[in-house]
């Protein structure tokens, strides 16, 4: 049977081909709970970001008559965090983002939203 | 030193921008529920104290508004290169629970998410919930 939770897990692809963000994400469920696995846009390929833990919570209202899932989480990258929350409507797979940077360089703190389809 | 990124719109020559910088005209208010019926967060009063954006709550509750009290917010531009406040986020510590919020402004909305993390015994399952408010003003 699958559940709502299942069917955040895939892998999704972003909707904007021009994206100069996130290019793609992994949804995987292991013994231990949801895995997420972000590809960022490089300048020479994607990449490839540190796989964090997951959230999951219960989205108490429904979206669009649905009863869905929310993922939680937060990616380290060092010089950057980045806290994200995850879920679908519709079927697109919606992943808003609080980056945090750490680093010094004078970059400002940034929030962002970006949309995803389930790869065929 | 190279500048580090994690994906290319990082990539961004600026200024140094300070959260203060950032402006946070659209975000300072008193929002207000959009659903009258909302059985959590009633009203968000955003303000300013000592350079730092400040957020109290206050949530629907039996005998009438909760008020959460006042918690610190980090502020969010548009982009790395921005100056324009887009949102924020806070936490709120209410001992049984942990009550985290990503709130960003789209088309004079503020769009709050709200992650209700339970921290006691009760057997409740932490939720989420997005909610809508709107910014009180003097009529038009």
């Amino acid at each position: 049977m699958t559940t709502n939770a299942d069917k955040l897990l895939g892998r999704w692809l972003n909707t904007n081909h021009e994206t100069r963000g996130i290019a793609e994400c992994t949804v995987a469920r292991d013994d231990d709970g949801i895995n997420v696995s972000v590809a960022g846009v490089g300048e020479d390929g994607p990449i490839q970001w540190p796989a964090a833990r997951a959230t999951l919570l219960e989205n108490v209202e429904e979206e669009a008559g649905q009863r869905t899932n929310v993922l939680l989480a937060t990616f380290d990258l060092g010089f950057m965090r980045a806290e994200t929350h995850m879920r679908i409507n519709k079927g697109v797979f919606v992943i808003v983002l609080f980056a945090t940077f750490l680093d010094g360089s004078g970059r400002a703190n940034y929030l962002n939203r970006e949309f995803f389809y389930r790869q065929p | 030193m190279k500048m580090q990124f994690a994906q290319i719109c990082d990539l961004v020559e600026t200024e140094s921008i300070r959260e203060r910088d950032i402006d946070r005209g659209a975000l300072v208010g008193n929002w207000i529920n959009s659903n009258p019926d909302t059985r959590s967060i009633t009203r968000v009063n955003v303000f300013e104290a000592d350079g730092k954006l400040q957020l109290q709550a206050f949530a629907v509750g039996p005998g009438g508004p909760i008020d959460w009290g006042t918690t610190t917010a980090g502020v969010f531009a548009a982009g790395p290169a921005s100056r324009a406040g887009a949102g924020f986020a806070a936490t709120f510590d209410l001992g049984f629970a942990e009550v985290r919020l990503q709130a960003m402004i789209m088309k004079g909305l503020l769009v709050l998410a709200q992650f209700h993390l339970l921290k006691d015994d009760s057997g409740r399952a932490s939720y989420f919930m997005r909610e809508y408010y709107a910014k009180t003003h003097d009529l038009f």
